[in-house]
């Protein structure tokens, strides 16, 4: 174990901290609004975009990040436009997207560019360099940026949309934004952990913070951190195990929810004071 | 007095609908009025409040509020706007704590890039305390009843300083001693601010004394407008407001 190169240990464990710190910091809101099945979409989306970019003999990667913004500057006002509930719009947009992949990928002959198409899904920690790092860096900076800054028009918005415009916010942009900065995220995550994968880090670290606090605040504070642990945490089980590191972080979310399930507050019985 | 408030013509009609919610309301509030909306369930009450706040685009007709038109200028309006809503369904596990969720009414009025300061948080407490729900103010929002959560409505409204307050059936969900305590409340607020106030009620016996006018509305349609007293008393109000009750 542990017996791979120190620059590569090193910057695949500061992606996985940066992966974990965007995608649970964005889990916030995606959880909240019920829009989880957007990082279905998105992924797949990015699954198409990156079929589409060998079809094309491009960049798969930077493909799947155009398919997978796309998606997210069409989502919010197509769901407002045609007043249907956004996952009827994720639904349909999902299949589309698959059904999309495959017919790019039918047009590139040998399982060889499938592979590349699949591992997008799927990602590897030896395919992330410092050039990744970098650019997972920066979409960091700006979600956490976004969340300080707006923190009170957002989580206006959370507590009840309706409400929130009634007291003069523009709604629809801070909507519109956070789908825009979840593509960006999960696209740019894919090479990391996959974009099957990357769905698990957004939603299981948040939904652990909210069994385990009924203040907001509390959630903006431990959702990032506990998406940094499960990330660590998921690595070196990824090392110890030879698991795939993707793999790896879901399950320990996963074992984190369940356990945050059990202990939460939110449960316990009352007990009488006297 | 200064007209605030000026409905012409206004006509919405919802999505996939034919028949009109609100049909040609005209309609002036002046500044520092009291008005009171009564009419039987889905007369258009809460449409014409969210109307007049732009939360809902009328279909056709002018709906101005300070003088400019909510079309183009919901999102200033709304910030000077107060407003209450009806039957609001609240998550026992909502993770919201109760004084964070008054402080949200003063957020578009703060601005952007601007963080509540101890003067924000100050109005926020006393119009906790103004409602008697200061103890509940590290509560979560979720573990409240519902009269306790409409008064943290109301003061979340409150605590926006607004110039107009709209308030829907804001009485539905307190018990009789909460209810005369709020009406007072509401007259103080009139009086000592000069805060326009339009009230929806189902029932005219909630509407506090210092109601300048009671409008009646039934399907969509301003049906007769006058004092409390004077509309109480027109058999055809009493008839449509109690309409489907049977009296044992």
């Amino acid at each position: 174990m542990f017996d791979l190169p120190l620059y590569l240990l090193i910057v695949s464990m500061v992606g996985a901290i940066l992966a974990g710190l965007s995608c649970s910091t964005l889990g916030i809101f995606v959880v909240r609004l019920n829009i989880v099945s957007v990082g279905y979409c998105m992924s797949h989306a990015a699954f198409a975009g990156a079929a589409f970019g060998i079809m094309m003999g491009y960049d798969p990667l930077l493909f799947a990040i155009l398919f997978s913004i796309g998606i997210a500057v069409l989502l919010g006002p197509l769901s407002d436009k045609a007043k249907l509930d956004s996952n009827v719009i994720i639904g349909v947009t999902f299949s589309l997207m698959i059904a999309l992949a495959f017919i790019f990928l039918n047009f590139v002959p040998g399982v060889a560019a499938t592979g590349a198409a699949l591992s997008i899904l799927w990602g590897s920690l030896f395919t992330i360099d410092i050039n990744d790092i970098l650019i997972l860096f920066l979409i960091t900076f700006l979600v956490l940026l976004f969340l300080i800054l707006f923190y009170k028009e957002l989580s206006a918005i959370l507590f009840n949309r309706k409400l929130a415009e009634a007291s003069g916010i523009n709604t629809k942009l801070f909507l519109y934004t956070i789908l825009f900065l979840t593509a960006l995220t999960v696209s740019v995550s894919l090479k990391l952990i996959g974009g099957l994968l990357v769905f698990a880090l957004i939603v299981n670290p948040t939904s652990t913070a909210y069994q385990l606090f009924f203040d907001f605040k509390k959630i903006t504070v431990f959702s990032p951190l506990i998406g940094i642990a499960s990330c660590l945490s998921g690595y070196v089980v990824s090392l110890e195990s030879d698991f795939p590191l993707g793999a790896s972080i879901v399950v320990v979310s996963s074992v984190i929810f369940a356990f945050s399930v059990i202990i939460s507050p939110k449960r316990r019985k009352g007990r009488l004071l006297l | 007095m200064q007209n605030i408030i000026e409905l012409r013509n206004v006509n919405v009609i919802y999505e996939g609908e034919r028949i009109p919610a609100l049909y040609n309301i005209t309609l002036d509030i002046m500044r520092g009025e009291f008005v009171a909306v009564i009419g039987p369930n889905g007369a258009g009450k809460t449409t014409l409040l969210e109307t007049i706040n732009g939360l809902l685009q009328c279909t056709s007709g002018i709906v101005k509020v300070f003088g400019k038109d909510v079309k183009k200028y919901g999102n200033e309006i709304r910030k000077r706007i107060g407003y209450v809503i009806q039957n609001f369904e609240i998550d026992p596990l909502d993770p919201f704590i109760a004084k964070d969720v008054a402080m949200m009414g003063r957020i578009g009025r703060l601005g952007l890039l601007r963080f509540p300061k101890s003067d924000d948080w100050k109005i926020v407490l006393d119009n906790l305390k103004i409602l008697g729900v200061d103890a509940l103010a590290d509560r979560a929002i979720g573990k409240l009843s519902g009269g306790e959560f409409q008064k943290i409505l109301i003061a979340r409204a409150l605590s926006q300083e607004p110039e107009i307050l709209l308030l829907d059936e804001p009485l539905s969900n307190l018990d009789l001693d909460s209810r005369k305590r709020l009406c007072e409340l509401l007259s103080d607020l009139h009086e000592s601010r000069g805060l326009t106030t339009i009230m929806v009620s189902h029932d005219i016996s909630y509407i506090p004394e210092i109601c300048s006018r009671v409008i009646v509305l039934d399907k969509g349609r301003i049906v007769c407008e006058g004092g409390k007293e004077e509309v109480a008393t027109l058999e055809c109000v009493s008839r449509m407001l109690h309409k489907g009750v049977k009296h044992v």
